[in-house]
């Protein structure tokens, strides 16, 4: 008795709710709201497109929702019943206001409300007939509790031969002006090392003047939290909002939809704009200054003073040392000449540079400056760049047997080509310098449109280049540097040294990057590359012996090329964590297996089973597939745990593969010599 | 005692420094509340079990979506017999729809022939504000080790129309077969849908 009461009460509730909304008919009540379906004429032609709008009459303090709700809450939904050939669009929505419930904020209307969608007849549509048109609507109506509401609507059109030349309906220019329009200017966002976004909003002065607050909602849910606060500032002409990050984040590269409201000192001043904001790339790490708090002058400023102070950097300095020594030679002459063509190398380089940098950045992939240097094999190449010039500067090898040696053939022989030579090499050495240092100026180039980035490689490329033009455009300037002299050669041998502690950098560098025996071979390659220079040298008069000579230059080349292919293919493609026996047997109760491989840096076999068989996808796939989680013993120094392991399995040595089931039943060892078959069918014994 | 005041302080820090806190893949966030019977339940003393946490309010047209095609109460059965513990909470203030007093959340579990292992009322709102609860239903799970697995709507079809619930993917039953069965949680952060939690 009592349960049935009830049951009778909650389906009367439930009856409340949407009982009155069964009429037929364009417009009916319910308790919350009054609703019509409107069409903008009665009557269309074959082919014509016309409005029919949704309208919500409010009663006070209830709300309908926006495409995204927000919170909570549910938008109207409206499945169109039309004839054969007639289509209806989408619902355009009006901008919406915030509704705040608790602490919760929805996106919906108050009072009145014109859903506008466009139905379009046939091109076939036969004249003078009668034509019904039918909405099925629900929606939710709420204050703070909520009814669901649902009703079907229709309406009659007349068809007619030809469109009436007809004046749009009141209503219908009423709701229109209730869009938002779309953004004029450009929109990007970018995440935060917090986790928050900025949205910024270029140029949008002009169409954006009186605001009193403004604020922006995703389109759908989940990238944007509704009901976090939301700040924003003016940046010169650009407004700049800091978002929330909502429940369901955004893919890096995925665009940022939605509506911002700008919200005027009066209800009548609300205008709404759509925008789809471009992902950036994240701001590149290392770069603590607000990189959109510094305009673009000072940005360029910065970067003029960074080209300056780079051609102090022991990469750069010796090659321009060499060039300001040819310049000596010019004094009286040409200089002039030889300083633009050097100027116009440097500008090239970095335009050339910079325009590789913005490509990739456009294709979507997330780059800092120095990017190239991630590449083992432009590290090589450019520590055999710094060996030859060292060795060249040491006097081991000279193209030309004057004493001004390679610089003062550069720039003597090929003249002009020559000088314009200088600066693409000058900038092609100074490039793992800039990377450290110019932080500032090169975080804002990356999150910049293209034109305004260009300028800002362009000032660094100026401020590099500029002793040089200095020099060179008033060779008097020249005439206050020594006296050519014996003096050149010793500064040039000492200017080696430097350059030697940059190739020594760039094979540390690379030691982060490829395995031992790959840098093993890098390491060959100088050593053959280096006797094979002092061979040309040593053989410039000797035309066979040249040959000989040019053979092995040949051969370093190739050994090189060899260790940049060694190169392991993506260490991230299996991660590891490291092991312990502690964590596999935790690892156990949570029901996982595990798989131990015990490894060494200096362990060649090791190196050989990771790159032969550990590192390829299939054993990443077959890993992930029987949940195995892949743990890392590495002792490649002195460890008492890993040895006592070692020795469990009657081992005195890596390399050893254990794989544990995660029952915790017997390990399974697997042979010291893996191919990808074994590993898989030891997963498949699990 | 020194316990229930670490919770309580933890759980005021909490509140006071952000809403929504309750992140997926970290330690779900502690709380201690009393069910119908008056008994104190705290998240901590269900470690290695499974928790299932639903936000309800039994006026909410879309609770009552699920309640009344006796979906909301096949799910609470099935969990319970497997083992796990399902937490029903209702975080309506006094005077706010949904507010209920003990006898009557009682009566609406037995009423509704409901399966929840507790209901637990948080009439000052505080669990919900911890977790972030926005919506009735809004369903959280935490595994054995505390950890929160899954967050969002009970289902993937946002209306309040039974109807649509066989056609409807059931996250929180899919999760729960996931996590049973060892593997990792396919949708495990997704919309919440339904009234507003009335704090």
């Amino acid at each position: 008795m009592h349960l049935t009461r009830r049951l009778l009460r909650i389906l009367l509730l439930w009856l409340l709710g949407t009982s009155l909304a069964h009429a037929d008919g364009t417009a009916m009540e319910t308790p919350h709201a009054r609703v019509q379906l409107l069409t903008a004429s009665e009557s269309i032609a074959p082919g014509e497109t016309l409005w029919a709008g949704l309208r919500f009459d409010l009663i006070p303090h209830w709300h309908v929702y926006w495409r995204n709700p927000g919170d909570s809450g549910e938008p109207p939904r409206i499945r169109w019943q039309l004839p054969a050939g007639w289509q209806a669009g989408d619902v355009h929505w009006p901008v919406p206001t915030r509704i705040d419930v608790g602490p919760l904020t929805n996106y919906g209307y108050e009072h009145e409300v014109v859903f506008l969608v466009p139905i379009t007849a046939p091109g076939d549509l036969p004249s003078d007939s009668d034509v019904q048109i039918t909405a099925d609507a629900t929606w939710l109506v709420c204050k703070e509790e909520c009814i669901p509401e649902e009703g079907r609507f229709t309406a009659t059109l007349r068809s007619t031969a030809s469109a009436a030349a007809q004046q749009p309906a009141q209503w219908v220019a009423q709701a229109q002006a209730r869009w938002p329009t779309p953004f004029s200017g450009a929109a990007d966002y970018s995440l935060l090392p917090d986790g928050m976004m900025r949205l910024r909003l270029r140029d949008a002065a002009a169409s954006i003047e009186a605001v009193n607050d403004l604020w922006f909602a995703s389109n759908e849910w989940g990238p944007v939290s509704s009901s976090a606060k939301q700040t924003w500032t003016r940046d010169d002409g650009d407004l700049v909002l800091t978002l929330p990050p909502g429940d369901g984040p955004l893919q890096p590269e995925q665009s940022l939809a939605g509506l911002l409201v700008v919200e005027g000192d009066t209800a009548d001043e609300v205008r709404g704009f759509t925008l789809n904001a471009t992902a950036l790339a994240p701001t590149p790490v290392g770069t603590t200054t607000d990189s959109a708090s510094v305009s673009l002058w000072l940005a360029i400023g910065f970067a003029v003073l960074g080209g300056l102070i780079l051609n102090l950097m022991p990469c750069v300095l010796p090659v321009l040392s060499i060039k300001v020594l040819g310049l000596i030679g010019h004094a009286n002459g040409d200089a002039r000449r030889h300083g633009a063509a050097f100027v116009v190398g440097v500008l090239v380089t970095f335009a050339a540079l910079a325009g590789l940098l913005l490509l990739l950045r456009a294709g979507g992939t997330a780059l800092g400056w120095g990017f190239q240097l991630q590449e083992p094999a432009v590290v090589l190449g450019l520590m055999y760049l710094m060996l030859a010039l060292a060795l060249n500067l040491s006097g081991v090898f000279s193209i030309g047997n004057r004493v001004m040696g390679a610089g003062q053939q550069l720039a003597d022989r090929q003249g002009i080509a020559g000088s314009v030579a200088t600066g693409v090499l000058a900038v092609v050495v100074a490039t793992p310098c800039t990377a450290p240092f110019m932080g500032t100026a090169l975080g804002f180039a990356m999150t910049r449109p293209v034109g305004e980035a260009m300028a800002v490689f362009l000032a660094l490329g100026a401020g590099f280049a500029l002793p040089m033009l200095l020099l060179s455009t008033w060779p008097s300037l020249l005439k206050r540097v020594p006296k050519p002299g014996p003096w050149m050669e010793t500064l040039r041998r000492l200017l080696a040294f430097p350059m030697f502690g940059a190739a020594l950098w760039l094979l540390w560098v690379l030691s982060q990057q490829v395995d031992a025996s790959a840098f093993a071979m890098a390491l060959s390659g100088a050593l053959l590359l280096a006797f094979a220079l002092w061979w040309i040298g040593l053989a410039r008069e000797r035309h066979g012996q040249r040959a000989l000579a040019m053979a092995t230059l040949v051969g370093a080349i190739i050994i090189g090329g060899l260790a940049a292919r060694e190169a392991p293919p993506d260490p991230s493609n299996l991660t590891a964590d490291a092991w312990s026996s502690v964590r596999v047997a935790e690892l156990q109760r949570e029901g996982k297996a595990v798989f131990v491989n015990f490894t060494a840096a200096w362990c060649i076999t090791c190196k050989v089973n990771e790159q032969v068989a550990l590192s390829s996808p299939r054993i990443e796939s077959a890993l992930r597939k029987a949940d195995v989680v892949y743990l890392k013993g590495d002792w490649t120094k002195r460890d008492a745990a890993i040895g006592a392991e070692l020795q469990r399995y009657g081992r005195s040595g890596v390399p050893l593969y254990v794989l544990h089931p995660a029952d915790g039943t017997n390990p399974i060892v697997l042979p010291q010599l893996l191919t990808e078959n074994l590993v898989l069918e030891a997963l498949e014994q699990l | 005692m020194w316990k229930s005041i670490a919770v309580a302080g933890l759980i005021a820090g909490l509140n006071a420094s952000a809403y929504a806190t309750a992140t997926v893949g970290e330690p779900a966030p502690e709380f201690a509340g009393t069910d119908t019977q008056g008994k104190q339940h705290r998240l901590s003393d269900y470690r290695g079990k499974t928790v299932v946490l639903e936000w309800t309010n039994h006026d909410c047209p879309y609770v009552r979506k699920h309640y009344g095609s006796g979906n909301m109460q096949a799910q609470q059965k099935a969990a319970t017999d497997a083992g796990v513990v399902w937490l029903s909470i209702i975080s309506s203030a006094q005077g706010k729809q949904g507010h209920v007093r003990p006898a009557q959340a009682d009566a609406l579990t037995e009423s509704r022939n409901a399966s929840p292992s507790s209901v637990i009322l948080d009439t000052s709102g505080d669990i919900g504000r911890v977790y972030g609860a926005k919506t009735t239903p809004h369903m959280y799970i935490v595994n054995g080790d505390g950890t929160l697995v899954y967050k969002g709507g009970i289902d993937s079809i946002p209306t309040s129309n039974p109807d649509d619930i066989a056609n409807a993917k059931q996250y929180v039953k899919v999760a729960l077969d996931e996590l049973a069965a060892g593997q990792p949680i396919a949708d495990a952060v997704t919309r919440p849908y339904g009234c507003s939690v009335k704090y």
